[in-house]
């Protein structure tokens, strides 16, 4: 059973929800799914871009103005 | 790929197209209003406007272009400045060279170069990585409504003022004792040019390499 883990990261800066999301990333289980929360822009294009170079499954869902979910799945 | 969206806490988002239409609106109004003050000021206008539109869509930061090849390990955006550096420099020097034909003074900043430079350049890097923004990208934040960086943009005019406040201090210790490096006139125009090209397309190169490198 694939398990969902959030990380809050809602007020930090660049570079704050990358490092975040790499240290968290160890953590987590293959199969299992990170949930990134963010509110700043630049996160929503360098943590898929990292996300994406390591060969994670990841979806951004903007669920309010200015506030994004970013969806990672440790494939592998 | 399959992932559960339990849980959605989505809003139903304001249509924001209207509020870019009223804006876009008052921006040509003021670009007009503006237009008796000189051709400069509707042009910086438009051109200030466009370039903060293009920096926020493209994400484009220069602190992240010096900081994520040694935090994070990505060069993306190193090699975007790198880029724009190689074009700005197209530009600068076609208006460099052409004040040069015209045997007018060349136009640009060139200043003394010496210890001040690095010492400068050091305490503004430590600065603009804590504060996650160069000039460009904290007012691009600030305009964005990211609030953190709103304190920022304060602490940034605070420090600006004490750095003219000693302005005096840094040129005349450093700055006057300094040798002013025009490269054009050290080289030649050609061999500047190719020198500068050669530097760009190397750094460039290693940025790739390093990048593909780490991931």
């Amino acid at each position: 059973m694939s398990k969902e883990l959030r990380l809050d990261c809602l007020g930090e800066a660049c570079p704050v929800p990358l490092i975040k999301t790499q240290k968290k990333m160890k953590k987590v289980g293959v199969g299992d799914t990170l949930v990134v929360e963010v509110d700043h822009s630049c996160a929503i294009k360098n943590v898929p871009e990292w996300a994406r170079k390591e060969g994670y499954n990841c979806e951004i869902d903007e669920i309010d103005d200015g506030q994004w979910e970013i969806y990672i799945e440790k494939t592998k | 790929m399959e992932v559960s969206k339990g849980n959605k806490r989505k809003k139903k988002k304001a249509n924001q197209i209207p509020v870019g239409i009223g804006l876009l609106i008052i921006i040509i109004i003021l670009g007009y209003l503006i237009k008796n003050l000189g051709t400069k000021h509707p042009m910086s206008w438009l051109l200030g406007i466009l370039l903060g539109f293009t920096l926020r869509n493209s994400r484009f930061c220069f602190t992240a272009s010096l900081r994520d090849p040694v935090l994070t390990g990505g060069t993306s955006l190193s090699k975007a400045v790198i880029i724009t550096i190689a074009l700005a420099t197209i530009g600068f020097a076609a208006i460099q060279y052409g004040a040069y034909i015209e045997g007018t003074s060349i136009p640009g900043n060139i200043s003394p170069s010496g210890v001040h430079i690095a010492i400068g350049a050091f305490m503004f890097g430590i600065g603009m990585v804590i504060a996650g923004g160069c000039a460009s990208g904290t007012l691009m934040r600030v305009g964005e409504g990211f609030m953190m960086q709103w304190l920022s943009l304060i602490f940034f005019i605070i420090g600006s003022l004490w750095g003219a406040k000693h302005f005096g201090f840094w040129e005349n210790t450093f700055m006057n004792r300094g040798k002013e490096v025009f490269l054009p006139d050290v080289l030649g125009w050609f061999p500047a040019l190719i020198l500068q090209f050669g530097l760009l397309l190397s750094l460039y190169i290693l940025a790739d390499r390093f990048g593909n490198k780490n991931n």
